[in-house]
């Protein structure tokens, strides 16, 4: 998936600001790495909210009732732990305050976060190691985590410019012709197929491992 | 992706979405559905909330991403019922970023952004829908 020395989100349109295209394949070390990159790669919804730790949010439940407060923790179920809470009924006249809540995933009829939330800059670094290649993933809050082995192929990268993300320090595999020659070892576990299935640039079609989005290499 | 849902063409396009309980929240809502309900419909009911943003993400649970989210209000009343500029036809608010619940989702449209801008909101009026039954 495309996000070596990218920024993510990437622009406005969702594309990469560097428009290459680097499907990688990664062997993730642990669940953590695994969240993070599954965040790189597809922004899925409980991600986003797992970014949102510590940011104010309102909560609507099913039966209406919402609930205001900042986000303390969440879990795969979307339970939540909020604290500093205001809890409004569903006609909206009565208020209660509370010092923290858990909510009941299930109970949850949508979630409204900051903006900036989605815009957290997430920016991945691609190293090479002896291992092969490594990818530092950072945000504004710092280091979020490493992920090992990651391994990359490219399309066309030759007529392609350089990332318009200047400034940021771009690893030296980053561009490594021999990084797709070594892509052919050390794959085919983990979250292998999550990793390339990623955002759908490539299209519906973009289905199983090793066939992200938009690779057109031979 | 593997869930097979054909979300993933409507990655960062924007989509609408019409949720369970037709009212209250969020209803999104294909613009066919609007442009259909024709002057002809008059009703002195409520309002229809529809709601309208970019699919930044979603998951197998259908949780989606909504990026840049508002909500259009349809008003059901002809504006000759009430003073003629007490009443828009539709009142846009801006939400923002959203997370939806895949388990109140019944509908996730694509909106075709042209005919969408061709609209003249003013002129619509669009009934509430009704909740889901279970």
């Amino acid at each position: 998936m495309a996000i070596l020395n990218s920024e993510f989100p990437p622009s406005k349109d969702g594309r990469f600001s560097d428009n290459r295209l680097l499907s990688c394949r990664v062997r993730v070390l642990s669940s953590y790495e695994a969240l993070i990159f599954i965040f790189l790669l597809s922004q899925l919804p409980l991600s986003l909210l797992k970014t949102a730790q510590g940011h104010p949010m309102l909560v609507e439940l099913k039966n209406g009732e919402t609930y205001n407060g900042h986000l303390v923790n969440c879990d795969t179920w979307m339970n939540i732990h909020l604290r500093e809470v205001i809890c409004t009924s569903k006609d909206g006249d009565r208020f209660w305050r509370m010092p923290e809540c858990y909510i009941r995933g299930n109970t949850i009829k949508y979630l409204r976060v900051p903006d900036e939330v989605g815009g957290i800059k997430i920016l991945a670094n691609l190293g090479v190691t002896r291992h092969g290649y490594t990818c530092l993933v950072t945000h504004s809050m710092g280091l979020l985590g490493v992920i090992d082995k990651v391994q990359e192929e490219t399309k066309s990268r030759g007529d392609r410019k350089p990332p318009g993300v200047g400034g940021r320090g771009r690893g030296r595999g980053g561009r490594d012709e021999g990084a797709a020659g070594r892509q052919a070892k050390g794959i085919g576990r983990g979250m292998e197929d999550a990793g390339a299935k990623g955002r759908g640039k490539g299209g519906p079609g973009a289905k199983s491992g090793g066939k992200g989005g938009g690779r057109g290499r031979g | 992706m593997a869930t097979g849902l054909g979300l993933e063409s409507l990655v960062d396009q924007t989509i609408s979405v019409i949720t369970n309980d037709g009212r209250n929240i969020v209803v999104r809502h294909c613009v066919a559905y609007v442009a259909n309900t024709g002057l002809e419909t008059l009703y002195f009911a409520d309002f229809l909330i529809l709601f309208q943003g970019v699919l930044r993400g979603f998951d197998q649970a259908t949780n989606l991403i909504l990026d840049e989210s508002h909500e259009r209000v349809y008003s059901t009343k002809f504006a000759v019922d009430v003073k003629q500029d007490a009443l828009e036809g539709v009142q846009q608010l801006v939400l923002g970023l959203y997370i939806i619940r895949g388990d109140n989702i019944s509908v996730v449209g694509e909106l075709d952004e042209d005919l969408d801008s061709n609209l003249d909101m003013s002129k619509l009026r669009a009934h509430p829908l009704k909740p889901v039954v279970h």
